[in-house]
């Protein structure tokens, strides 16, 4: 199959090879979802052509901008269409039972085109679905906790222009998306908040799963898992996303959205049974779909055997908030005797028994605990033990929390690639601090030290004159002659026991 | 004599107690990195005389010092317990004969204060309240003033003194709380003219406690952080001929935080303390027993 040339299109441009801005939307996450679409399906935008291969070639229409990316496609979908150029020049034909369009509405124009508002990108997109026809979306939240932690981001060839979240037609937050998309005719029938970056979220979580209390230990595992080892970013975006959880907050900050939404066919019934159900007759939607470092594993509350509790690290952090160290003892002690000690405190779920489950491979327990030394000190509870607050040190102490012996010497070196090093601007700002607060105490420390020093001499010079003084007088000069002669003594059996040996 | 950052903490053998429970050498206590409150306070846990050094951390009995500490504006207050109630911890009641009796102590001041008020009539009000024999245990200063002692011993009480407290490293007693808990297991009740460090630990000690009599007071007595006044609103209830009991334990346990103990392992560390010879026996059994 060769490309068509729709107009608009990149010649010397590649949205696939990332090279010129992000990566296409991808990531294992995904792939359940589109094991769902049927039908003539139109992929609009860069995707992962890992993800395409779900879909039957002979159904599938293609559109992107770049030749290069249409050409590779061709190459790889023998049957499929494929389309190069901007969306604007695709014809407004309601021809395709869904629309996949996860990398979102930003990379379906090309330079060669002028601005369009959100909304209207929107509209065309929507244009191309037959009535009932379902639109698969990623969209970006411009005020996703992904921007709130980034420092200001360099600029890639593909920001000719970059999103603007001030363009009060792109969708300001999830009840607006919800409204933009009801506007244009397509009804939200499930809804993802993607973790931890628009592009390739490894989670996705559906408003029942994120609402369920008994889930939040859960939750909070899967958002360290999603967002953890991530450096040069203002604050450590787990403790964002965790937090964003607890209150209520985790689909308002996500990174980006997933939806699913359907254009209305007339017959309310029919609309429904298919919004419930995958096309493919598999069952229904998934609730979330979590894929740490594997591939996305798809749960549904209704038959689910997930941990039900608390997170074990919010648990602990929250005592440390109330300075209640007697419940920290006694969770610190629950986790490390049981079969959950190797495991982070970050990804461990404490039932309402105060049983406690890993949701990740368990390890060498001491660096579990002291992976946890480094949640406390980032979490700004360091305060609460006395001494130098660096790593070891703490590790040690929290194990002596829990009946265990252990120097800082003792304490294994960090799982984490960043090391002992703070991963953030925050962390880097609280650790020069402490390292500041540290150097002064020490310095004060140091001079009354020498103050404690001089009394001491001065002490020890008193008694030496007083020593002298009694040295002088007949009874010491008696003493004197006796120590004296005692010592000649030894001298002279040393020297008696030397010639015998000799 | 390893010395601590503050004389202080070694008084009464405090920091001997808490060298046993380590696990440590409890003859030759190390040094603690930190002042350790040394008597039950209403103010921020440290004697008025302390002078402090920054980052130098204050070792309190209980979460309530350790808040007003805090709201005072004093950093570095970690709440470890009274050694006391390391030293009840540490030591089960042996079975002996039923307690009897009443250990009195009556207000006494530090070195270089003297206590002004009429201890003949405090002796009036002892004996018409105690039901049973009294033993008077007085400070080392009245212990040593003849008049004073005598006074109580004409009055038909047994007086005893459960000895030196200590100071600069120097006439240290770590015998002191020994000698007091003896003493307190023996009596069924412990009383005092003012609610003090003793009467809180005989209610952890298992006496019945009682607060009565002219408080007295001291030559020059400043009220700092309320004084008197202030202990006698706050804490009423442990006030009077009979309290009780569960109330006073209650309120023993909290002001000693004994409620608060750390795990051998854990106060060896805040209080900067090497690890002790034996490793093996500080893990398996928790608290060392000799």
């Amino acid at each position: 199959m060769t490309v068509t040339l729709l107009g608009g299109e990149m010649l010397l441009w590649s949205d696939l090879d990332a090279a010129h801005g992000p990566p296409p939307a991808g990531g294992p996450a995904a792939r359940p979802l589109l094991g769902a679409v049927s039908g003539r399906t139109l992929v609009a935008g860069p995707h992962d052509p890992e993800l395409l291969d779900a879909i039957p070639a002979e159904q599938l229409t293609v559109l992107v901008r770049g030749v290069a990316d249409a050409e590779a496609l061709a190459a790889r979908y023998a049957g499929a269409t494929v389309w190069c150029g901007s969306l604007e020049k695709v014809a407004a034909v309601p021809a395709y039972d869904t629309v996949v369009a996860l990398d979102g509405l930003d990379r379906l124009r090309s330079a060669e085109d002028g601005e369009l508002p959100w909304d209207e990108t929107l509209a065309r997109l929507v244009s191309v679905l037959r009535p009932g026809g379902r639109l698969l979306l990623g969209v970006e939240n411009l005020f996703g906790l992904h921007r709130l932690v980034a420092l200001p981001p360099a600029l890639a060839d593909t920001d000719w222009v970059v999103p603007d979240d001030h363009d009060p037609s792109r969708p300001a937050g999830p009840a607006d998306l919800r409204a933009k998309l009801a506007a244009a005719g397509v009804a939200v029938v499930r809804s993802y908040a993607a973790y931890p970056a628009p592009v390739a979220p490894s989670v996705l979580l559906g408003p029942e799963i994120l609402a369920e209390p008994s889930l939040a230990g859960f939750v909070a595992a899967t958002l360290t898992t999603a967002c953890a080892a991530t450096t040069g970013m203002l604050a450590d975006p787990v403790r964002l996303a965790v937090g964003a959880a607890r209150h209520g907050l985790a689909t308002e900050l996500a990174p980006a959205w997933t939806v699913l939404a359907q254009l209305a066919t007339g017959n309310v019934e029919h609309a429904t049974a298919r919004s419930e159900h995958g096309a493919t007759g598999a069952g229904p939607w998934p609730d979330a779909v979590v894929a740490a470092g594997g591939p996305g594993r798809e749960i549904r509350l209704a038959d689910d055997d997930l941990p039900r509790g608390r997170g074990l690290a919010g648990l602990m952090l929250a005592a440390c908030q109330r300075r209640d160290l007697p419940a920290l003892r006694e969770l610190l002690a629950g986790w490390q005797d049981g079969p959950a000690a190797g495991v982070p405190a970050d990804r461990v779920v404490v039932g309402a028994d105060g049983r406690c489950t890993g949701l990740a491979p368990a390890g060498e327990p001491l660096v579990a605990l002291r992976h946890f030394a480094r949640l406390v000190i980032d979490g700004g509870y360091a305060h609460l033990w006395p001494g130098a607050a660096g790593e070891p040190e703490l590790t040690a102490l929290l194990a002596g929390m829990t009946g265990r012996e252990l120097e800082p010497t003792a304490v294994p070196p960090a799982a984490s690639s960043t090391g002992d090093s703070p991963g953030s601007v925050r962390e880097l700002t609280m650790a020069r601090d402490r390292l500041a607060r540290e150097l002064a105490e020490a310095r004060a420390k140091h001079d009354w030290y020498e103050q404690m020093l001089a009394t001491r001499e001065a002490e020890l010079k008193r008694v030496r004159q007083i020593n002298a003084v009694l040295s002088a007088t007949v009874p010491g000069r008696a003493a004197s002659t006796l120590v004296g002669g005692l010592r000649a003594g030894k001298r002279a059996m040393r020297a008696v026991v030397r010639r015998t040996r000799g | 004599m390893g010395w601590g950052v503050h004389h202080a903490n070694h008084y009464y053998g405090h920091s001997h107690v808490l060298a046993r429970y380590c696990g440590l050498d409890d003859s030759d206590p190390p040094r603690i990195q930190g002042y350790l409150q040394h008597g039950w306070n209403i103010g921020d846990g440290l004697a008025p005389d302390h002078e402090f050094v920054p980052g130098v951390a204050k070792f309190v009995w209980s979460e309530r010092v350790r808040r007003r500490a805090w709201s005072l504006g004093r950093r570095d207050v970690y709440v470890v317990g009274a050694p006391w109630a390391y030293l009840l911890a540490m030591e089960p009641e042996p079975a002996g004969p039923p307690r009897a009796g009443t250990i009195w102590y009556p207000f006494h001041g530090w070195e270089g204060q003297h206590v002004v008020g009429d201890h003949d009539g405090l002796i009036d009000e002892i004996r018409g309240t105690e039901p049973g024999p009294v033993t008077v245990c007085l400070y080392w200063q009245e212990y040593r003033t003849r008049q004073v002692r005598q006074r109580y011993e004409r009055a038909g009480f047994r007086v005893i003194c459960h000895g030196y407290r200590g100071g600069w490293w120097t006439d240290l007693d770590p015998g002191f709380l020994y000698r007091q808990l003896a003493e307190q297991r023996r009596h069924a009740r412990v009383a005092s003219n003012r609610l003090c460090s003793a009467v809180l630990y005989g209610a952890l000690a298992g006496c019945a406690p009682a607060v009565y009599g002219d408080p007295m007071r001291l030559e020059g007595e400043r009220s700092a952080f309320g004084g008197q006044a202030r202990i006698e609103r706050e804490w009423a209830d442990l006030h009077g001929a009979a309290v009780d009991p569960a109330v006073a334990r209650r309120a023993a346990v909290a002001e000693l935080g004994a409620d608060r103990l750390l795990p051998p392992a854990e106060l060896r560390r805040v209080l900067g303390w090497p690890m002790p010879a034996s490793v093996g026996d500080a893990e398996l059994t928790g608290v060392l027993t000799r």
